[in-house]
């Protein structure tokens, strides 16, 4: 097998960590703490704030099925890539694709409901972290698209035989340009 | 008898990995290079990192629907990790030339266990639940 490009080995690293591990980071502390919170949930002062905070957290909830398909995918994009199987090409166009669709959603119902609002942002930290995360998203999602969709691997067919001890490999339609 | 959650969270899971392992020796699905990882395979993948580590202390005290999600995430998301280190460096299990629900090449037989794996601690949180307290708990 031949060794892994530097640009591959940084976007394998993207999708295994910077994408399917934080997703997982992201839920775990969505369910054991407020670092992913913005703060004015935790306003009980305000009646319409607490109508919105469960609108909120009610809207949130059903994002983890949702990353569960795109950090999923995600990963298998980067066992792919290292293996220099042309499924990496695959599932790291569904996994992209994927998040920034999600991103996209949740970019849309911040905007709608005025939590990019300067104001707003600037006394509330959790929002502030929001925006990276969203712009985080969409930004990788979109180079991860562009990247996947000139990689040599989108025309290379997937290897029909692998050695399964990591001896010599017997490969079929080996990726050309690498 | 009556055993607390952590506990068993792990021996689910121990559970869980016993069933597999025996089912795959059975239908010659893959093979270890040693009985030393097959021991490790099920004592510390199975039960440490996918029964204590991802279901007990991730899902251990939250709303079963609310958390399984999360649960088979992590645990698929580690189970391609274990599969990409064993199928790149540690070699420590192969498959066999069988084809094995019509998948046929290795990569890929990595890559459907390697997602499989999120079962594992879906189910040891289930089973611990019913086991400790007769109820999944949502």
């Amino acid at each position: 097998m031949q060794r892994l490009s530097l640009a591959d080995k940084i976007h394998a690293g993207l999708l295994s960590i910077g994408v399917a591990g934080l997703v997982c980071a992201y839920w775990v502390a969505f369910f054991h703490s407020d670092l992913t919170m913005p703060h004015f949930v935790h306003n009980l002062t305000n009646p319409e704030l607490i109508q919105f905070t469960t609108v909120y957290i009610g809207f949130e909830s059903a994002f983890p099925l949702a990353d569960l398909f795109v950090a999923v995918a995600s990963a298998l994009s980067a066992f792919y890539l290292i293996g220099q199987d042309a499924k990496a090409v695959l599932f790291g166009l569904i996994g992209s694709g994927a998040l920034g669709f999600l991103a996209l959603i949740d970019i849309s119902f911040n905007y709608l409901h005025g939590l990019y609002a300067p104001a707003v942002m600037l006394r509330d930290g959790g929002l502030r972290m929001e925006v990276i995360i969203n712009i985080g998203c969409v930004v990788g999602s979109f180079w991860s698209i562009w990247r996947f969709w000139g990689h040599p691997l989108r025309r290379a067919e997937d290897r029909v035989l692998r050695a399964p001890l990591g001896g010599a490999d017997l490969t079929a339609g080996e990726p050309s340009g690498r | 008898m009556i055993i607390d959650q952590p506990l068993s969270c792990f021996l689910a899971a121990l559970a869980i990995g016993v069933v597999v392992e025996a089912t795959a020796r059975a239908g010659g699905v893959w093979t270890y290079r040693s009985r030393a990882f097959l021991l490790l395979n099920i004592l510390i993948i199975f039960g440490l990192v996918q029964g204590l580590g991802v279901g007990w202390v991730i899902g251990g005290r939250q709303a079963f629907g609310g958390i399984a999600p999360v649960l088979f995430m992590v645990g698929a998301v580690m189970g391609i990790l274990v599969e990409g280190l064993n199928d790149y460096w540690w070699h420590g299990w192969s498959w066999s030339d069988r084809p094995f629900f019509g998948i046929e090449r290795a990569i890929d037989k990595a890559a459907f266990i390697g997602v499989a794996w999120g079962f594992v601690p879906v189910f040891s949180v289930a089973i611990a639940r019913l086991a400790t307290t007769g109820d999944i708990g949502g």
